[in-house]
């Protein structure tokens, strides 16, 4: 859902200084892993939307937990936007990307690339939730640590995790 | 494929943000939806945030809940025991009006907003140390799962919550108190309810956390983990009453103020409120449908991001619910295991 552009001088402060303080924090990680996920800016930010409210609905702002909250949530909620798209507009999406084959002027190179990204969408939104939240979650530039408190998996087991993620994606990508 | 091949083919360019704009737009959704944010976490923390959870659970457990009471005389009317669950969708206007009403009151006050609250037995959840002495505590079996997931590791704790009973006195003068303190008018209150009795117990129940190490293992000032994984089980509820019927409570609590169309057309749609206990799913946060578990038709309910997930059956007598951070495969794979 997007709601209408408001000029922000028009919005009196809705949220606390601590909900605040973490949502200029986060904001921009959250969206980087719902975009690893979608490869679309504009839905990633609306999955970000949606993920600060839910946590803002349910979760206090200073909870220590807060950060890989969002991170979870960010993952999942893109892997769940994913999997809600249709064939047709997956494809939308992959051909709208600013790839970096983009910069290729030959269209053929162009075209593969995009239905290259077209296929890592539809293998991330087959793999097992983990599998997939994981790979997201660690190319999005998360540390071990902070994929293991996303998660709730151990810190020595995000390597072998990650590892068999991989794997998987590679397989199902043939 | 290489790391880098991964890398590329999941995209490297990072999304330029304005967080500023994205901000603006937040509280701007926030206030034309007028969503207001839970309550800040209380500190200092007086007691463990785990037991809290506990006695938060005897509270759902009573109040969603109630039994017979043995003793009392065939004037008794039991109006509710509940044999399946059945989502209703609570959209926000609804917990708008609730939360208005119960700002800053706990169970009992907030109860107290339609008449008088009194716990005749109150919970007292406890700890105890191994399933076999929740057994002996709670007075059944306490079955558990049979088969986790691996991300759920270690031993469980394990929390008892005695059988409580409480009993809600109607009051008109209350009601209409709580409606004027609002703006709002309430309907006025018939005379049969004005000053009607509903008998509540609920329990005993044990609540089975895994992934909180008990307070000895967890460093001083540390905040508690979540627990990765909790089960409850509890004797299923029923509520009496003195002379009200279950159909007459219902037309009345459907027609106070901020009561939704679309809550109340799920209340109504009840088939039988006298054997169906209602769980509350919020309409924008979370998904519900109907699952078999155990060989019964239960509920479940996960959150929009699909990192929370809910199952909750009852058979043979006994209220069952499996909570954890899975996906619906996940959840019923637990349900279904437990022995």
């Amino acid at each position: 859902m997007t709601l209408p552009a408001r000029n922000p001088r028009d919005v009196v402060a809705a949220v606390s200084p601590a909900f605040e303080g973490l949502f200029r924090a986060e904001y921009a990680r959250v969206v980087g892993i719902a975009h690893r996920v979608l490869a679309d800016q504009g839905e990633a930010e609306d999955v970000a939307q949606d993920v600060f409210l839910s946590f803002y609905r349910g979760h206090p702002a200073d909870a220590p937990y807060a950060r890989a909250w969002l991170h979870a949530a960010a993952a999942h909620a893109a892997l769940n936007a994913l999997r809600g798209r249709d064939r047709r507009s997956r494809r939308e999406a992959a051909q709208a990307l600013p790839l970096e084959a983009m910069a290729d002027d030959d269209p053929a190179v162009t075209v593969a690339a995009s239905e290259t990204r077209d296929e890592v969408r539809a293998v991330l939104a087959r793999l097992p939730e983990r599998s997939a939240a994981m790979l997201a979650l660690r190319y999005a530039g998360l540390s071990y640590a902070e994929i293991a408190a996303a998660l709730d998996v151990r810190a020595s087991s995000v390597g072998t995790l990650l590892r068999r993620a991989e794997d998987a994606f590679r397989r199902e990508l043939r | 494929m290489n790391d880098t091949e991964i890398e590329r083919a999941l995209g490297t360019a990072e999304p330029r943000v304005n967080t500023d704009d994205a901000l603006a737009r937040f509280q701007a959704r926030v206030q034309m939806d007028g969503i207001a944010p839970v309550a800040p976490v209380a500190r200092p923390r007086v007691t463990s945030r785990w037991l809290q959870g506990l006695a938060a659970a005897a509270g759902v457990v009573i109040v969603a809940s109630a039994l017979t009471f043995s003793g009392l005389a065939g004037s008794i009317l039991q109006i509710f025991e509940p044999k399946s669950v059945v989502a209703v969708p609570v959209t926000q206007s609804d917990l708008n009006y609730l939360g208005q009403a119960c700002a800053g009151l706990n169970l009992q006050e907030c109860m107290g907003a339609y008449g008088t609250f009194a716990w005749t037995v109150p919970p007292q959840p406890k700890e105890v140390q191994s399933r076999g002495q929740a057994s002996a505590e709670a007075g059944f079996a306490v079955q558990a799962p049979t088969s986790l997931p691996s991300s759920v590791t270690g031993d469980p704790r394990y929390g008892v919550i005695n059988k409580s009973a409480a009993t809600f006195t109607f009051s008109a003068d209350s009601t209409k108190l709580t409606a004027a303190r609002q703006n709002r008018t309430a309907p006025p209150m018939p005379a049969n309810i004005d000053g009607s009795k509903l008998f509540i117990t609920g329990g005993p129940a044990v609540v089975q956390i895994w992934g909180t190490p008990s307070s000895t293992a967890t460093s001083h000032g540390q905040a508690d983990p979540i627990p990765t994984l909790i089960v409850g089980q509890a004797k299923a509820p029923t509520v009496s009453s003195d002379g009200i019927t279950v159909d007459e409570l219902r037309s009345y609590l459907l027609s106070q103020p901020g009561i939704s169309p679309q809550l109340a057309a799920a209340l109504r749609a009840i088939g039988d409120p006298s054997s169906t206990l209602p769980v509350p799913v919020p309409a924008e946060l979370a998904v519900s449908h109907p699952v078999t578990v155990q060989g019964v038709q239960g509920l479940f309910i996960g959150d929009n991001t699909g990192i929370a997930a809910a199952v909750i059956w009852q058979k043979d007598g006994m209220m069952f619910e499996v909570i954890g951070s899975f996906n619906e495969s996940q959840a019923l794979a637990i349900a279904n295991s437990m022995r």
